[in-house]
């Protein structure tokens, strides 16, 4: 973990309020996928807090890292407005990551901005050359982001209306192929609480492992300030753990769904 | 020139402190700052027994501000001793317990407790706390009460002995003074100021606990006309917090009486806050033929 000003490579929309931002990444710690890195979006006291950002990507040849997020309110408004060149205050890599060892096949579930972790897991995942099935869920065919590293991991879209891939959620999807993904087969998610919390369920019911993202308002991103507390399963952590430093991977059935 | 703070019988190194709460156990930011421009550092509040903490949210941001609910989570002071401790004693600054409790029993054994270790620069006494003898007022609305667990403390322990006032009374003077009479080497001020959000879509308060602690530069001239108001009211040394981002905010409350500051909720914006802050109180005092701290007193009257 370092604090670093990096250099925005580019920010570009993806599709309807969708962005990628990509900057250049001068600390010695690869980042992996479901970790963070949090951002100061303002020099000034509002929007005060730094905002946390799963990575989408990472590339070791150009030194470049990627976050995708979703523009929702000032903060991600004023990260919208940055252009290349500008520069950046970041902290990371922070937080644990998903489990790549030992886990073929792997099925990633999305759904809203949880597709930029998801998508950087996956490629990871099919460039060690394991089987593996990206689900990502949207509302609509505006919100189906033109990415030329999406495409390549052939990705299977749901959206609520049906006007791009098949209707419904992935949570619909997993269901109606049943477990077509074979034996040991390991699912992470990451998106809303109710899609983790079904793709939960289903794993426990295929008896697959299962690992989620879990979100929280973070305050200090290194573990201090006990703000970003989510419930789990644990006499020792007294039912709490911290998202930014225990998480926000956690295995699912550690997870007090909420 | 000399920066640095006599607090009782001891002195911090430079008058940059980092608040309770803000800064974990210390060895959280360790990658992130060079310690040794830490002055004092405020431990997370150390309990009599471990405490899960407040139900989540726990954080919300408002405008300029933050207003928590953490509901002092923490270790409890065994597993302090234990876990913390160790690594506290490796940091090159002066580490200071920030105590809390729900009964003066509870802050007297804590303090009995870490009385067994070595190392320690002395204590802050969060008297923010529900007493829930009292009804859960905070024991720092009430001047007798706070006499009474200064003294209490005070009886304890020749180290340096912080009170940490919270600015959610009538007239902190009155509870300044307390502080004095009971035996406190120093005054800090201020905690948290009780706010409420509204999910005005759900109705409903957003934190559970309903009401939280507001902090951040929202809260600044508040913390500066308390610790200008104590400074005049008591002849103990004033620690002056809350809303400092930068150097100049730090010389408000330095000017305005404090002879140190803490830094808090900027420690979540910004980790380098604490070392921009003593640079720039240094160049401050280099450029203004300022010797000691007590020379930033001399102009507001």
């Amino acid at each position: 973990m370092k604090q670093v000003v990096t250099t925005i490579l580019s920010n570009d929309p993806l599709s309807d309020s969708f962005y990628e931002m990509s900057f250049t990444w001068d600390i010695e710690q690869t980042p992996l996928p479901g970790q963070f890195c949090t951002i100061r979006v303002s020099p000034f006291s509002a929007p005060l807090l730094r905002r946390p950002f799963a990575f989408s990507d990472f590339d070791a040849t150009d030194k470049k890292a990627s976050v995708i997020y979703k523009q929702r309110g000032p903060a991600t408004g004023l990260l919208a407005a940055k252009r290349e060149g500008d520069t950046l205050d970041i902290i990371g890599p922070l937080g644990s990551s998903f489990p790549l060892k030992d886990c073929e096949p792997l099925v990633c579930l999305a759904g809203g901005t949880g597709f930029g972790p998801m998508l950087f897991l996956a490629r990871q995942s099919i460039e060690m050359g394991k089987k593996t099935s990206l689900i990502i869920g949207y509302k609509t065919l505006s919100q189906v982001p033109a990415l030329a590293s999406l495409s390549a991991c052939d990705p299977i879209f749901t959206t609520d209306d049906g006007s791009a891939g098949h209707k419904g959620t992935p949570l619909d999807y997993l269901s109606s192929v049943n477990n077509v993904f074979g034996k040991n087969t390991t699912v992470c998610a990451c998106g809303p609480v109710p899609l983790m919390r079904g793709c939960a369920q289903w794993a426990k019911a295929c008896a697959f492992p299962c690992f989620v993202s879990l979100e929280q308002v973070m305050a200090c991103g290194v573990g201090a300030c006990m703000g970003c507390a989510v419930k789990v399963i644990d006499a020792s952590k007294n039912g709490y753990a911290r998202a930014c430093i225990e998480g926000p991977v956690f295995p699912a059935e550690r997870v007090v769904w909420t | 020139m000399d920066l640095s703070v006599t607090i009782g019988n001891e002195k911090l190194a430079n008058p940059v402190g980092v608040a309770s709460g803000t800064f974990g156990y210390g060895s959280e930011y360790e990658q992130l700052i060079d310690l040794h421009d830490i002055g004092a550092l405020y431990t997370k509040a150390v309990t009599l027994l471990p405490r899960t903490g407040n139900d989540i949210p726990r954080i919300i941001e408002t405008p300029s501000g933050i207003l928590n609910s953490i509901g002092l989570a923490n270790v409890g002071v065994e597993r302090f001793i234990q876990e913390k401790m160790p690594a506290c004693m490796r940091m090159p600054c002066s580490i200071i317990v920030n105590v809390a409790g729900s009964s003066i029993d509870e802050y007297a054994a804590v303090v009995d407790r870490l009385e067994t270790c070595e190392g320690l620069f002395g204590y802050e006494i969060n008297i923010s706390c529900p007493n829930v003898k009292h009804g859960g007022l905070a024991f720092g609305t009430d001047p007798v009460l706070v006499e009474q667990l200064t003294r209490l403390i005070r009886n304890r322990t020749k180290k340096p002995l912080i009170i940490k006032l919270t600015p959610n009374v009538t007239d902190i003077r009155v509870i300044a003074k307390a502080a004095e009479a009971g035996g406190a080497d120093a005054v800090s001020c201020i905690n948290t100021l009780v706010g409420m959000a509204i999910d005005v879509e759900a109705k409903c308060t957003v934190l559970q606990m309903k009401t939280g602690g507001l902090s951040g530069p929202a809260i600044r001239p508040v913390g500066v006309a308390a610790t200008y108001a104590v400074h005049k009211a008591v002849s103990i040394p004033v620690i002056g917090m809350g809303g400092i981002s930068c150097g100049r905010d730090a010389l408000e409350y330095l000017l305005a009486g404090a002879s140190a500051i803490q830094i808090g909720t900027a420690n979540f914006v910004d980790p380098q806050t604490v070392s921009n802050v003593l640079r720039e109180i240094t160049g401050f005092a280099e450029r203004e033929k300022l010797s000691t701290i007590q020379d930033f007193h001399r102009f507001v009257s």
